[in-house]
């Protein structure tokens, strides 16, 4: 029978070799977001422009609205929001999948639709990927099936996360020999973050 | 309880029995050290990418919860050559500290600028040729503070001109940096650690292609990488 530290040691190297693809995704992620940058060209869009004609449906609710123009145009991804101006007739959204962003802006007295779609390139596809599905538009949030699952991914790698990090403390605990170096390690992480923490937050 | 060194030492590809392999203890160590250094950041942006992401439950619902209060209050109309300065003087005159940002200013001279700092946010209505400025503070709970700092950066993607003004606001961003680079520091030892243990190859490659199939297909299927 397998002792306790190699079954824990065993979890936490599977675990963390699964979860590291995602990861190095967001941690690359998180620097382009902190530096507000898409590095080699990213922020450079290719845009095409297009009208085309449309069936308008007969809902009142503007998701159900945007959602089926956007199957008629053939436009996969997430629907960012709706805006519905009923005194000019107009309705208008993005439709979001990581690199691409489509506007759709629909005249619902002509019947007719501008689709203007941009190539945001792989940068801001991570980007994309890192703040989905985040704290907006959570009343549509998932509309896509894609985002929707893609949240479930991004929990689960939060949740693989913490539990890495959990049986690491516990291969670190087991191991005399390491547990000073360590504890000062874990003590100078410590201070870095309560002095960074304390000093923005008081 | 289990000699945890001689386990490994016993699972390990052997040459080490022999030799003494630097690498490997260096890079063992380097493991336990980063990840136990960034543990803390670690578990904060984990809690608050969660919170990010379930702004429904109970403790996303930070903002329902701020204090909001307004203070009328006196001030001399600031002497600097621009916006960025104006705003600083004022701030220094109301005891405001944070990040600037949203500096408006209108035909009538009325001046508009936001500061925010995790867990505060400001927002300063000045009319300084009248010698007064509204202040607006909206305080939040840790949960709220938790959020805030996940975002703090300082700068935004939409608005390419926009600045640190902060020192504690580039700390953050550093300490956000290195927390990226030391989580790839951690995967690349974490393979190699993982490597040198033979009995564990095979396992260890179906875990990794797992996950490089899970994210690939994400990153794929969104159309990234075609």
């Amino acid at each position: 029978m397998k002792s306790p530290y190699r079954v824990i040691r065993d979890l936490h190297l599977y675990a963390g070799l699964f979860v590291s693809p995602f990861v190095v995704v967001y941690a690359i992620s998180a620097i382009v977001l902190n530096h507000a940058y898409l590095p080699w060209g990213g922020d450079g869009g290719t845009v095409e422009t297009r009208t085309v004609a449309v069936r308008i449906p007969d809902d009142t609710n503007s998701l159900a609205v945007a959602a089926q123009i956007r199957d008629q145009l053939g436009i996969r991804g997430e629907i960012g929001f709706v805006s519905r101006n009923r005194r000019s007739q107009r309705v208008n959204f993005p439709v979001e999948t990581p690199g691409v962003t489509t506007n759709v802006r629909v005249d619902l007295r002509s019947g007719s639709a501008e689709i203007e779609r941009t190539e945001t390139g792989v940068w801001d596809g991570l980007v994309y990927l890192h703040t989905m599905p985040g704290p907006h538009n959570v009343a549509i949030r998932g509309n896509w099936l894609a985002t929707g699952v893609w949240g479930w991914v991004a929990d689960a790698s939060v949740y693989l996360l913490l539990f890495v990090s959990a049986t690491g403390i516990y291969l670190w605990a087991v191991l005399r020999a390491e547990r000073k170096a360590g504890l000062l390690f874990l003590g100078a992480g410590a201070a870095t973050f309560g002095l960074l923490i304390i000093g923005i937050v008081a | 309880m289990t000699d945890a060194s001689a386990v490994d030492r016993n699972e390990s590809d052997g040459a080490s029995g022999r030799r003494p392999d630097r690498l490997r203890t260096w890079n063992r160590k380097l493991h336990y050290y980063l990840g136990l250094y960034f543990l803390l950041f670690l578990w904060l942006f984990s809690v608050s990418g969660l919170l990010l992401n379930h702004s429904k439950w109970a403790m996303g619902q930070f903002w329902n919860d701020r204090k909001e209060t307004v203070a009328e209050r006196s001030i001399r109309a600031p002497n600097a050559p621009d916006d960025a300065g104006i705003a600083a003087e004022l701030m220094r005159q109301l005891a405001i500290v944070g990040e600037v940002s949203d500096l408006r200013r209108d035909s009538t001279g009325k001046f508009d600028f936001q500061v925010v700092k995790p867990g505060h946010v400001f927002r300063v209505a000045a009319e300084p040729a009248a010698g007064r400025a509204s202040v607006t503070e909206i305080e939040l709970n840790a949960w709220g503070v938790m959020d805030a700092l996940h975002k703090f950066t300082g700068v935004r993607m939409d608005r390419p001109n926009e600045q640190r003004d902060w020192l504690l606001t580039r700390l953050w961003s550093l300490a956000m940096d290195a927390l990226a680079l030391g989580l790839v520091i951690l995967v690349a030892s974490g393979l190699y650690l993982w490597w040198r243990l033979r009995q564990k190859r095979i396992g260890g490659l179906v875990a990794i292609a797992l996950g490089v199939a899970g994210c690939g297909f994400f990153i794929y299927g969104f159309g990234l990488l075609r």
